[in-house]
């Protein structure tokens, strides 16, 4: 699966961070930057979890 | 026993995680969540934000669709539990039996005006208020304010902040009812007074003068204070907190003074777990609700393993997060609040009105609060569990 984000949507919470670590992150600047955007099978739990705790959902997993 | 059957009532944040969560746990049996609303859920947090201050993003609450596989039943409500057959009663008369329940139904608004319509049993008279807690609340508040009604807010907690500015921002005259300085209540008085401070700078009238009632005035509301003062305008929205939704309960023997309680583990009974904003939970503060984004989030991954797995679950542990936005402030916060006194630690951030502040609160928790300050939540975790010696300036050495 692919972890997609729309950037104009997201407010920088950082909850998917904490949710997902080892895939993304915020920068220095509070910008999202997704670490491993084509996630196997192992993240994507972590992935899922990302997704779900966003509160204004931008992050998405869509097929690879 | 084996759980074979786990029904999941309510279908907000807290109902979806459950299911979500059973399912990362293993569980394959049959699920079923039942939702009063006949949605997928939404981000209810987005609702009194971005889509009231939105121009036309429409789209801000949307969640990416479930992928757990239950059976959903929307627009469905549960009016009655039996613990003995272990059947939850739908409205519509049938019958779900579960080996395993998750209760997740949520609060609802409450009104200012309930005990009149109790009382009629009718609703011929038009609603004399607006609530904000539904999708379908959110829409026709915001149609109703793009004509720039007068419009009073009642409720100085943080929904009603967000509704004046949102209000404000498309060009209302707004009147804030509130007997203390707003937000303090839910963040203490420094917080506040900062929010408190912009919302005066970009227009807010804020008027004290204790209990509201209302009362008809032509085509708008008449809003009268237990001080005798009165308040007239078009449009009045009520934001004075939210009450669990256990009626469906009464009478299935779960509830205490009310209040619908849980373990550390989310359970109410070894078969039965709850989680979110119907759950009283315990917490550093005592037994409390805690009607929160990530605290059902949380609430909800908690019941979920303690209904599987019971003693053998981990015990919820969670530092709140919170956040609003409003008046041109957003905030983030971490901890538990409200927050007494001034920061022990503040840091201007790289504009005149951020800033990133500490407490260290006396029982050892600490909390963390930025305002226009981008900081991953993380990070701010970390300053509230370090507390502010960690993040205080080193005094200057002596020379």
């Amino acid at each position: 699966m692919r972890i997609e984000l729309d950037r104009p949507r997201c407010e920088g919470h950082g909850l998917c961070e904490e949710a997902a670590p080892q895939l993304m992150h915020l920068d220095d600047d509070g910008e999202l930057v997704i670490d491993v955007t084509d996630v196997d099978d192992a993240g994507l739990d972590a992935a899922r979890a990302a997704v779900r705790v966003c509160p204004v959902a931008a992050l998405r997993l869509a097929p690879a | 026993m084996t759980m074979r059957r786990i029904v999941v009532v309510g279908n907000g944040i807290a109902g979806l995680t459950a299911c979500d969560s059973l399912r990362a746990a293993g569980f394959d049996g049959e699920l079923t969540i039942v939702g009063a609303e006949p949605h997928h859920p939404y981000s209810r947090p987005a609702l009194s934000k971005a889509l009231l201050h939105g121009n036309e993003n429409l789209q801000a609450h949307h969640l990416p669709a479930p992928t757990h596989e239950a059976t959903e039943l929307l627009g469905v409500s549960a009016i009655g539990l039996n613990t003995r057959s272990r059947t939850v009663r739908l409205d519509g008369g049938a019958e779900l039996p579960y080996d395993g329940l998750v209760i997740a139904s949520g609060s609802r608004a409450k009104r200012l005006g309930a005990d009149r319509l109790q009382r009629s049993g009718q609703q011929d008279d038009p609603p004399r208020e607006l609530t904000l807690r539904t999708i379908e609340d959110a829409i026709h508040l915001k149609e109703r304010v793009a004509s720039q009604p007068s419009v009073v807010v009642i409720g100085g907690g943080p929904l009603g902040m967000e509704v004046a500015s949102g209000c404000l921002a498309v060009g209302c005259d707004v009147t804030l009812v509130s007997d203390t300085t707003p937000l303090s209540r839910q963040l203490g008085q420094h917080l506040a007074g900062i929010f408190t401070a912009a919302a005066v700078r970009r227009g807010l009238r804020i008027v004290g003068g204790g209990r509201a009632r209302l009362a008809g005035h032509g085509d708008g509301t008449k809003v009268v204070l237990a001080d005798g003062s009165e308040l007239v305008a078009d449009l009045v929205v009520t934001a004075i907190g939210d009450e669990p939704n256990v009626d469906w309960l009464a009478g299935a023997g779960l509830l205490t003074d009310g209040m619908l309680k849980v373990d550390s583990r989310g359970r109410v009974r070894p078969d039965i777990v709850a989680a979110g904003d119907v759950a009283f939970l315990p917490t550093p503060r005592g037994l409390a609700r805690v009607p929160l984004w990530t605290s059902a989030i949380d609430q909800a991954k908690a019941a979920a393993i303690g209904l599987l797995r019971g003693n053998a679950a981990l015990e919820v542990e969670f530092q709140p997060y919170f956040w609003t936005e409003g008046f041109g402030l957003s905030l983030k916060a971490v901890g538990w609040m409200p927050l007494a006194g001034t920061p022990d630690f503040c840091d201007p951030g790289a504009n005149a009105d951020s800033m990133l502040m500490c407490w260290g609160e006396e029982d050892g928790a600490g909390a963390a609060a930025a305002v226009n300050y981008r900081i991953p939540v993380p990070k701010l975790r970390r300053l509230a569990g370090a507390g502010p010696a960690v993040v205080r300036t080193a005094p200057p050495a002596r020379v």
